[in-house]
């Protein structure tokens, strides 16, 4: 062989070579840098009370232990919470303790004389000082522990109404009227 | 000075701890929902008595022919504010013949007499707001007041009649004698 021809071959083989890794060169990617994109997603803490019916009637009879109210009301707590929270509470309440009900003559029926029963519980006197309403003028009905798995969710109380008599065995003849109201806390 | 660093530092690790709790510990408050309550006491009046009956065994012109039995009424309200006065009264229908045999003979309301709670014997003689004229007897009346707006009262009535100048033939003679209360105004 001679040696035209070997200079030949080698440079054959370089020109192969470095055709090759121009190629390489061009098929790299070219990478930008990072932006990054702040996500926040909110579920605002949530407590809401909704009532089935708003109004309850009573024919009384004087010195009657039993005067029931005309219906039962649900009433359905909803609620979405934060983790630090450790319960729910539903509270029944009237603003005043010795007026729960007037005829706006100046005659009351005290809220010891207003009965409440909670899903078929006992009757039980609005007598408790709770953190809504007058002193001494309140009931807890419900109290939910909120857990891992509940701090979104729900409670039903079903209340039946009664006024108890027989500590006024006076009351003038009249029409009595109140508000009761009814609210929940998360704590 | 370390000593100094530490307090600050246990200070502050104090406070953020009283901030934590007091944020975990914050209430949060349902709206308050409201139930309207309307509580009827109708008013009332009502009289009821222990019998129906009394019987008299008459002698004439004696002043003490009791009767049979004793009656109690028993007198029970609830009235609304505005009332006075619950009273409660006995009456017949016609003063000259509270009795009669039905042949023109009677016995007047005003031998006919009352003791009403071991009271006075007392004539039917008054004009009340029930029967007749000179027919009746107001036998009670209870003030009313704040404290018995709803109460009751009991009448124990013991009766005679004094056929002292009562000239009437032998009969059977009969008669209603009427109770009844009012409250007023």
């Amino acid at each position: 062989m001679s040696l035209r021809l070997q200079i030949g071959r080698v440079g054959a083989v370089l020109v192969l070579a470095f055709a090759a890794l121009a190629s390489r060169s061009e098929a790299q990617v070219l990478n930008s840098g990072a932006s990054t994109i702040t996500l926040q997603a909110v579920l605002n803490d949530s407590l809401t009370v909704s009532l089935s019916s708003s109004a309850v009637n009573f024919t009384l009879t004087p010195s009657s232990a039993t005067n029931p109210g005309s219906l039962g009301i649900t009433a359905t707590t909803s609620w979405a919470l934060k983790p630090s929270v450790g319960s729910v509470k539903v509270y029944a309440f009237f603003a005043s303790s010795t007026a729960a009900l007037t005829d706006g003559a100046g005659d009351n029926i005290p809220s010891a004389n207003f009965e409440i029963s909670n899903n078929a519980g006992p009757f039980t006197a609005l007598t408790t000082t709770v953190p809504f309403g007058g002193a001494n003028a309140g009931l807890l009905l419900s109290t939910t522990r909120i857990l891992g798995n509940n701090r979104s969710g729900s409670h039903t109380d079903l209340m039946n109404f009664n006024i108890n008599l027989t500590t006024i065995p006076s009351l003038p003849a009249a029409t009595y009227t109140g508000t009761l109201t009814i609210q929940a806390q998360a704590l | 000075m370390n000593t100094r660093k530490l307090s600050r530092i246990t200070a502050v690790a104090l406070g953020l701890a009283l901030a934590t709790t007091m944020a975990s510990a914050q209430a949060l408050n349902s709206g308050a929902q409201t139930i309207a309550l309307n509580a009827t006491l109708a008013e009332s009046l009502t009289l009821s008595l222990s019998a129906n009956a009394v019987n008299f065994t008459l002698a004439a012109g004696a002043a003490a022919n009791p009767g049979s039995t004793t009656i109690t009424a028993t007198t029970t309200w609830v009235l609304k504010p505005g009332r006075t006065a619950v009273g409660v009264y006995a009456y017949f229908a016609n003063a000259a013949a509270a009795l009669t045999d039905g042949a023109g003979d009677n016995i007047p309301s005003s031998a006919f007499f009352i003791a009403d709670n071991a009271g006075a014997s007392t004539p039917l003689t008054n004009t009340v707001a029930f029967g007749a004229a000179s027919g009746g007897w107001q036998m009670a009346n209870v003030a009313i007041t704040g404290a018995n707006k709803s109460a009751t009262r009991t009448d124990q009535m013991a009766f005679n009649i004094n056929l002292t100048g009562v000239q009437i033939p032998a009969a059977n003679y009969t008669g209603t004698l009427n109770i009844q209360a009012q409250a007023t105004p």
